[in-house]
């Protein structure tokens, strides 16, 4: 695998086009990665940098991000249980370090006056609405922030700014974070525009339509409209995206499928009542990274997030979503929101690959470089991954695990007996969490059955030996077409003892869970 | 005297039986019969549509991954003749 080194060289611009037939890197993609990644580039002067993406951000996950830099807030009992997962959850931690500077660099290209960082603060809520999933995940949140020797103190929640949940649904216990906050994404990413612009950058208002070259060698891109750039590197950071466009040049049955993560928040402007001041959230839950809102400045406030994997790529909200995000916002979080004037529906796609790890590094064709698979975080840990990307694309030392080659065996840190117990867990946190009745005789256990027949019967129809995430189980068991993806793809490593045993995983059952 | 070749209905016929466990049933089973109402669920026709593909050594269209197309063996048939064209 050869690594292109990048090299000094003018731009060409095509004859009466203000667009360049040439560039010595092509970015595709202008979410959190992407952007980043430009900037940090620009900001070496190693060469000249085209960025292409649609303006709108239509179905990318930054522009819908709710940009939380927290990365204990998402703590699970899965984070740090195997190696590989702890290595995951440190590249958070490493991220986190990051902002301070990506920040400054940013700060005199905003767009308002509003503050680019929203909050620097977080806290972490505990009440019983969403099932033992919020218990044990709390517990892992605490248990992390001490391992890794992390201020944190306990608080009232009755004292949490803003924080006036309907009676029945007050949480008993609360925790403050004072080193987590969050940005506002949407600033971020125009301020990086600007910047990008002054230092020089070019930034295409559309798409890729394919990447052109071989399984050998890519050598340049061709957009919707059919012009070409010529790349002395490609950069493929376009979120959900990023998988059917390597297939343009590299559609190779061991690429590891990316499915759409979509989610749905909403951006409010609040109408009365003492305001939020810092990030309040619950634990992750069910399938999803919990209930939370953000401050926005300029008396906006972020509530979110829903999300499902689906099959196709879209913008679109269901009903279902609304109805959850607003009635548990009000419930949960502040009884006002009732009257809170929603100013932006908010719906993008995360990229989830099948393992839930990242995919970053340079492909088998020469000149290709993926970065993408970042799920709930891509935003928080873009300045550590543009950092690491440039250092790559310079022919210098990365900054990060290799774990996460994009070509990898999928990464296994549970055995299927623990992803059933996963699904099992995550499916009656949702249902308790959404609301879900049964008859007062329908017991948990008998619902735990349910959820663990359901399971078993996937992975036999399925026919596979890899344990999945219980999001992953959830989807493939909920339609044909990802069903079909997870098995074709895991039926590649068929036997492969590499893949099927969980390296540095705990086996057994999950227990009391 | 060439080999006895199942016809596709047939081999569909079998992958259903097995699938359903029908035996004992199978010749009970008519061509435009609703698997639906013969015990399929989301879960077995996910494990059918694998065999099927196995099987025929065929990746059916995106827009065939419906309940519909696991309807029936007929209907099943017709989308592996399709495929296979």
């Amino acid at each position: 695998m050869s690594n292109p080194t990048m090299r000094s060289s003018d731009l060409v611009f095509a004859a009466g086009a203000k667009r360049p037939t040439k560039a010595d890197v092509v970015i595709i993609g202008n979410g959190a990665l992407g952007m980043f990644l430009a900037d940090e580039l620009v900001e070496r002067q190693v060469g000249s940098v085209v960025v292409v993406g649609p303006s709108h951000r239509d179905t990318g996950a930054s522009q819908a991000a709710g940009a939380m830099l927290g990365c204990f807030g998402e703590t699970t009992t899965e984070s740090l249980r195997t190696d590989a997962a702890r290595t995951r959850f440190e590249l958070g931690i490493s991220a986190h370090d990051k902002w301070p500077e990506a920040l400054r660099r940013i700060d005199e290209f905003a767009p308002s006056d509003r503050p680019m960082q929203t909050t620097t603060e977080s806290h972490i809520i505990l009440n019983s609405v969403g099932a033992e999933l919020d218990t044990v995940n709390f517990a892992a949140i605490i248990d992390a922030l001490d391992q890794y020797d992390k201020p944190w103190k306990e608080v009232d929640p009755a004292d949490i700014p803003g924080y006036n949940p309907r009676t029945e649904s007050r949480a008993l216990r609360a925790i403050h974070l004072p080193t987590e906050g969050a940005v506002d994404a949407r600033g971020v990413l125009a301020s990086l525009e600007r910047r990008l612009r002054h230092g020089g950058a070019i930034l295409l208002d559309q798409t890729v339509r394919r990447l052109v070259g071989s399984d050998e060698a890519v050598t340049a891109v061709e957009l919707d409209d059919g012009h070409l750039i010529e790349a002395g590197a490609v950069v493929v950071a376009a979120g959900i995206h990023s998988e059917s466009l390597v297939r343009t040049v590299f559609d190779v049955p061991d690429l590891m499928p990316t499915f759409p993560g979509l989610g749905f928040a909403m951006i409010a402007k609040r109408t009365g009542g003492e305001p939020f001041t810092s990030v309040v959230r619950t634990p992750n839950r069910g399938f999803a990274c919990g209930l939370h809102v953000v401050p926005q400045g300029g008396g906006l406030e972020y509530y979110g997030a829903t999300n499902r994997l689906v099959n196709t790529i879209s913008s679109v909200t269901w009903m279902a979503d609304v109805r959850f995000l607003a009635q548990y916002s009000m419930h949960q979080l502040d009884e006002r929101a009732a009257i809170h004037e929603v100013t932006k529906w908010c719906a993008g796609n995360r990229p989830v690959t099948l393992d839930g790890f990242p995919l970053v590094g340079w492909m088998p064709p020469s000149g290709l470089y993926l970065m993408t698979g970042t799920y709930r975080d891509g935003f928080h840990c873009a300045p550590l991954l543009a950092e690491h990307v440039a250092n790559e694309l310079q022919g210098k030392a990365g900054i990060i695990d290799s774990i996460f080659q994009p070509m990898r065996k999928p990464v296994a840190t549970r055995t299927v007996e623990w992803s059933i117990d996963e699904y099992v867990t995550h499916s009656l946190a949702a249902w308790f969490e959404t609301g879900a009745q049964a008859a007062p005789q329908m017991t948990t256990s008998q619902l735990t059955d349910y959820y663990r027949n359901m399971a078993v019967q996937t992975y036999e129809q399925l026919g596979v030996d890899y344990g999945l995430g219980p999001d992953i189980l959830w989807y493939a068991q909920g339609n044909l077409h990802g069903a079909r993806r997870v098995a074709r793809y895991l039926r590649t490593f068929k036997g492969d003892g590499d893949v099927a045993q969980p390296a540095g995983a705990t086996t057994g059952t999950v227990g009391t869970r | 005297m060439p080999a006895y070749q199942p016809s596709v209905a047939d081999t569909v016929r079998s992958l259903v039986t097995k699938q359903l466990n029908l035996n004992g049933y199978s010749q009970d089973l008519r061509p435009d019969d609703n698997l639906w109402s013969f015990g399929m669920t989301s879960l077995t026709c996910l494990g059918l549509m694998l065999s099927i593909e196995d099987t025929f050594e065929i990746e059916l269209p995106e827009e065939a991954l419906k309940e519909a197309t696991f309807r029936s063996i007929n209907t099943i048939s017709a989308a592996v003749e399709s495929s296979r064209k």
